[in-house]
Parts: C-alpha cells; structure tokens; sequence
C-alpha cells in the first residue's frame, strides 16, 4: 500500500504518469494543466522518472510528437487546456484512426474570447467525437487512479485508442485532496507493457497513415467503431482488477450518490457534482428525497446504463459546464445526450437541463438548491414549462 | 432559509496577504503550515492560493487562503475566503490597501509582518470594521524571505514548509488565535527556533471598541450582465486604466528634489508605467499608478529622486 499524501489534481496526474512508466511526454504551458508538465520536469530532473520529455513548440507539435512516438512503441503523455486543446485539433483524429493509444490530460479552461483562464468543459467536449475515451475525474484520487485505468484499457490489445482524462481547471488541477499514492509493484500488476499493434521500426519500413482511395473509407471507420464497441468490456474489467489490486472500485460509468429511494436528481461530470452532492445532503436531511448521479465515462457515452438506471426517476436535470450554442435541448451536449438515451422511456422521465459554471465560475450551493427545487416542481406536476435553463440569470 | 441551509458555523478561515512572486512562497507557507497542522489535530483542512490574482507580476498584491474545520468542508470550491476570521499581512504596506479586512469576522484578528509596533499599523488602517485585535511580529529579523518558484501552480513545494519567515509569521498567528496548538505547528515547520521567536515576541494589541463593518454591496450577475459591453470589447485607455490600477503594488514611492532636477526626462523615458509627466511645475508622478518599481530613481542622471517606504506617508 503507498502513502496517502495532501496534493492537487496537477500532481496526482504527474504520479500516474510516473507509475505508468511512461516513455515519451510532450510539453507546451497553458494555465491551469501546467503544473502537471512542471511535476514531471522534476521528476525527471530527481531521477525519480527515466523519460524524454520533449518541449513542443505549440500544442499541434505536442500532439504530433506523441503521435509518432506512440507509433515507435513508446507509452506517451501529453496534455493541455482551453485553446491550446483547441489548436491541436488536426492531430486528433489521425492519433485514434492509427489505432496508437496516446493519452492527453486537460485541465479545462474556458475557450476564449476572451482570455479567461477559468474552468469549462467546453474545451474538451469539443473533441467528443474524435475516436479517444474520454472521462472526468472529480479528485485528485480519482485522477491519478483514471489515468492509470485508462492507459490500461486504451492500450487493450481490442481497444487500441487514445484516452483523454479530464479534470476540472483550478477546482480539481489545483485544490489539494487526500491520495493514496499507489505503489510500482501493484501498478505493474495492473498494467502491463505497451505493445504496439505496428511498431515502426528501420528494418521493416511502413507508412503511416498512408492516403486511401474513398472506397476504404468505411470499412476502415468502421474498424475504429468496432474498437469503440469493444471499450465498455474492457472498461469494466479494468475497473473490477483496479478494485481488486488498489482497493477502491469505482462504478465504471455512473457514479450514484444517494439514489435508493430518489426521485429527482442532478445528472452531471466533474467536480461540480461534489458540491450538487453537498446540497443532496443537506436537503435529505429536511426529508428531501433527492439525489446525484455522475457521469464517468462521457466516450464512448453509456447510453444503455443511463435507459436502464435511471428510468427509475422522475426527473432528471442535467448540468452542464459548456457552452454548445444551438445545441438541441437548448443546454449543452450532455443534456441532449441524456434526452436521446431516455428518449425510450418516453415520457415517464421528465427532463430539464441546466447551464452553469461558466467562465469558471462556482456553480454555488444555491444554485444547485434552486436546480433541485425545480426539479421536485416538474415531478409534481408532471409539466415541463421550460426545457433548458442559464444559470444564474435563467434561474 | 438557504443560508442556514449551507452554514459551516465550525468553519475557520486565514486569509494571507503578500508581494507577488518573492513573497507567493511564504504567503503559501503560513497557510500550509497551519493547515498541516490542523490535520494532525484531525481537523478538515484546505489551504489554497488564489487562482485570479496575478501571481506573475513582481509585488502585485497577491493572497493565500486557509480553511480549517471540525466538519468536512462543503464550501471548498469557493475561490476566496469570504469571512476570514484571522488576516495576515506578509508585508507592511499592504495595510494600506482598503480590501484587506474585507469580510473580517467580528472580532477578527489581524497580523502583520512589521518593526512597527500595533499602535503605529493601526493608524494607518483605511478600516477597522470588525478588527478585534491587532498583531505585529518582525519576521524578517527572525527568518529569512524564502524566494523561488518551486510549488506554484498547483505543483509539488520540493523546499519544505515553514524554513522562511512564514515560520515566525504563523507562529504569531497561533499566539493571537490558538487556532492549532504550538507543538503541531512546530512539528511542521523547518524551522521551528524562528516559529518560537515569533510566538513569544509578536506584540498582541486588544482593541478596546469593535466598530462595526459597513456592509459591503456585491454586484449580482445581473448588475454585471447589465455593465458587460458588447462583445466584451473595451474602449483602449488612453492615459489611464481603470482596469489595471497598478498604485497599490509599491513599497517605496519616488519623491522627487526639484532643486536636483535639470528636467532631461530620463526618467520620464525608462518609467515602464507612463507615470510621469512633464508640467510647468517640473516632473510630476502620478502614484495612482507608479508601482514603486525604482527605475525613476536608479537613471537619473542627476540623482534627483530617492525611493521612500510608503509608510513614511500616512496617505
Ligand atoms: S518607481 Fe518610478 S519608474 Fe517605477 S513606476 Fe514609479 S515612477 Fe515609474
Ligand atoms: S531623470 Fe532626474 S533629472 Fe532627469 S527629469 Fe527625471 S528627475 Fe529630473
């Protein structure tokens, strides 16, 4: 068993990193993910890491320098925040359709204009749809633990894609919680070596990425979508050896929090949903029969978990820290995902979305009091006056 | 009714003022410290910087926070302590500067790294509301500044806790406040010789009258949405921002010998602020915005202007 030690979400993934033993780290600074790169500098610098850290000139370079270390058999780690996502977007797709599971940390930021270095997951929902696995750790304990959870199911010979572990800019990248830092010998129980699917190697030269005619289109997508398909398996088998091995089991996709006998939650990711869970507590305590369920695991999303668990409720309000302007729904992408999973429970589960956080701001306890207030209304009276709400000015 | 919904009435908040960059470390220190050694109490701690302060700029005023409770801590994603019940100054001047006890708790403390004695800090207060006990300690002759940028942004301190002059510093804190009990602090911090001096030698000043604050009006995001311009686009200052009001970085300012002053303008061409101006009364500065930075004072070809602690200046 490792120590328990009082650090942030920065440095819980700059652990992982060096419990993974990772090979090749691209580096470009952006506030809030920063203090990640810093980490593993002096890691590196203490002899603590044996790694190349490579420093990129922009984030394109950052992605593209993994991208190839990936393919030359090296476990990679980079990582970035707000735009700097953002201007690496080319690379994205080529990583996941090259099958190399290359993992990226984002510590979110707001897109600008203009600059603001608050949190939103707007940064990282961007790049939903680009062929990587992708969740939101809400502590530093579950950042560390995700990225090692992660590496291990992208680099699943059946899986074989890249993993983006995202983190909530200041309130998780830089507020300090309790992690049980792990030891080497159970991470290597864990996780084995990386073995490339198509190493590059000088003895047998290949292309990478090489321009195919329209009519290998699909059947090469559809290779990436059967990959996809095969993630949850892995997904929860990963999760029951992690609980074996480390002691903590997380539920792979849906995290509940007070539920049994609920009948409105809060559906979101992040750390949000600690101080939504705060306020569920407070208000069962006046008798209120409310609860929280967080989601884990957004790609691939878990359409069939959310039909199955939660058509139980009577309504549902979904949060989301994004902003997606003209989404369907009116909120932001979570809400129109969640509605298009219930969509076949039809209408027994009312819906209501919720904007909030945005520009990295706190989604304060009031804010989540009056979200459950009018949750309990709309299950009440069965009537949903308004779909979609922005907060605070909305509600 | 939401209010008492969401009280955390076992909650202890430290708000720490300080000089950005050279003082971020100890600022961070004396919160560390002390939540540290609150947890060896079995106490819920957090002890954080502030994420929008300017922590990049040499002197800009920058904090660090502390909560320390019996319950676990729901308001933790909360950006800054709104009610401190201690405030501590890492450096003098700041006591000029009219958000410091912002907030305090009634009867709140308020520390500061100073010579000076509470008698002399407490004169130059902007307010006193709530302040129910001042406190000085002259740290800097007890310890040595810790300067370095090891455990910023969220990153791993690889320099220890408490070897600077955070230690007598905090060590003043617990005297005033018993917030933790000495042996935890001395436990925890490098050096525990200068954390004792500060305890026994910091001067503790009751007040005898607690003025009341005067409450303070927060905008709502309404007031906000309404005063957003378009697009966020902002009209460039033209002589002065009122955005970026740089005045309350310094901790000396120029003062200017007229009679030394051959009026060459050099000084007028190296200040980087744009404070000074030619008049026909001879060079004048403008300290709203000079942030004390010495450049004035270091080319003048004539030695003309001398730097002079901002405390020599009740205004
Ligand atoms: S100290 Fe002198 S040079 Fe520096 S900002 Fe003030 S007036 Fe300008
Ligand atoms: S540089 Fe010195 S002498 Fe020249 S204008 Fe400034 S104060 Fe006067």
């Amino acid at each position: 068993m490792g120590k328990v030690r009082r650090i942030s979400g920065c440095v819980a993934a700059a652990e992982a990193v060096r419990l993974a033993d990772v090979d090749v780290i691209s580096s470009y600074p952006i506030r809030p993910y920063t203090g990640i790169m810093s980490e593993l500098a002096r890691m590196i610098a203490d002899g603590r890491l044996d790694a190349e850290l490579v420093y990129a000139e922009g984030e394109h370079a950052q992605l593209s320098i993994v991208y190839g270390a990936s393919a030359a058999g090296a476990r990679t780690f980079t990582g970035s925040s707000g735009v700097g996502v953002t201007f690496a977007f080319e690379v994205y797709s080529p990583i996941s359709g090259e099958r190399l599971p290359v993992q990226m940390a984002i510590g979110d930021r707001t897109l600008d204009p203009p600059g603001d270095f608050g949190s939103e997951h707007t940064d990282a929902e961007c790049c939903r749809d680009q062929g990587w696995i992708q969740g939101w750790a809400s502590t530093p304990q579950e950042v560390l633990d995700m990225h090692l959870i992660y590496y291990r199911v992208g680099e699943d010979p059946k899986v074989m894609l890249p993993q983006y572990v995202c983190q909530d800019g200041y309130f998780v990248t830089h507020i300090l919680g309790d992690v049980q830092v792990p030891d080497e010998a159970q991470v290597k129980e864990f996780l084995p070596p990386y073995k490339n699917h198509h190493i590059l190697d000088p003895k047998k030269p290949q292309i990478i990425g090489p321009q195919i005619e329209p009519c290998m289109g699909p059947p090469q997508q559809y290779q990436r979508k059967q990959a996809f398909d095969n993630i949850n398996e892995v997904l929860i088998k990963a999760h029951d050896d992690f609980a074996r091995i480390f002691g903590r089991r997380y539920d792979p996709f849906l995290e509940e929090f007070m539920t049994d006998d609920a009948e409105v939650v809060i559906f979101g990711q992040g750390a949000h949903m600690n101080t939504a869970k705060a306020v569920a507590a407070r208000l069962r305590n006046l008798g209120d029969k409310v609860g929280v369920v967080r989601l884990r695991t957004f790609r691939p999303f878990p359409t069939d978990e959310i039909l199955k668990r939660m058509s139980r409720f009577k309504a549902v309000g979904v949060v989301d820290n994004s902003a997606q302007f003209g989404i369907s729904g009116g909120a932001g992408v979570l809400f129109s995902e969640v509605r298009t999973a219930l969509y076949d429970v039809g209408d027994k589960v009312k819906t209501v979305g919720f904007v909030g956080g945005l520009g990295g701001e706190m989604i304060t306890h009031d804010e989540f009091l009056r979200m459950f207030r009018k949750l309990q209304e709309v299950a009440k009276t069965g009537k949903v006056e308004k779909r979609a709400y922005w907060l605070p000015f909305e509600l | 009714m939401s209010e008492n919904l969401f009280a955390e009435p076992n909650l202890k908040q430290i708000t720490v003022w300080a000089r950005g960059v050279l003082q971020n470390k100890d600022a961070r220190d004396v919160v560390v410290a002390l939540t540290e050694a609150a947890a060896q109490e079995n106490k819920h701690v957090q002890a954080w910087e502030n994420y929008v302060d300017l922590p990049d700029r040499i002197y800009v005023p920058v904090r660090a926070y502390a909560k320390i409770s019996s319950d676990p801590i729901d308001s933790r994603y909360v950006y800054e302590n709104d009610a401190p019940d201690i405030v501590v100054l890492v450096e003098e001047t700041l006591v000029k500067n009219d958000k410091i006890l912002k907030g305090l708790k009634e009867g709140g403390i308020l520390v500061v790294n100073t010579r000076r004695s509470p008698e002399e800090i407490l004169n130059f207060l902007v307010t006193k509301g709530n302040l129910g006990t001042i406190v000085t300690v002259d740290a800097n002759s007890m310890s040595t500044a810790v300067v370095t940028l090891s455990g910023s942004e969220g990153a791993t301190d690889a320099t220890g806790i408490g070897g600077g002059i955070s230690a007598p510093i905090a060590g003043a804190v617990v005297k005033a406040s018993g917030i933790v009990k000495l042996e935890n602090l001395e436990s925890v911090v490098k050096n525990p010789a200068a954390m004792k001096r500060g305890y026994n030698e910091c001067r503790v000043m009751k007040l005898d009258k607690i003025e009341p604050a005067q409450p303070v009006k927060e905008e709502t995001a309404w007031d906000l949405l309404k005063r957003m311009p378009f697009a966020g686009t902002v009209d460039s200052p033209v002589s002065e921002n009122p955005g970026m009001v740089t005045g309350n970085w310094k901790t000396r300012r120029p003062v200017i010998d007229k009679e030394q002053c051959t009026e060459c303008s050099t000084c007028w061409i190296f200040c980087p602020d744009a404070c000074i101006t030619r008049t026909d009364n001879g060079m004048e500065f403008n300290l709203k915005y000079c942030k004390g930075c010495a450049l004035c004072e270091a080319t003048c070809p004539s030695g003309a202007i001398t730097m002079v602690p901002e405390l020599d200046f009740k205004e």
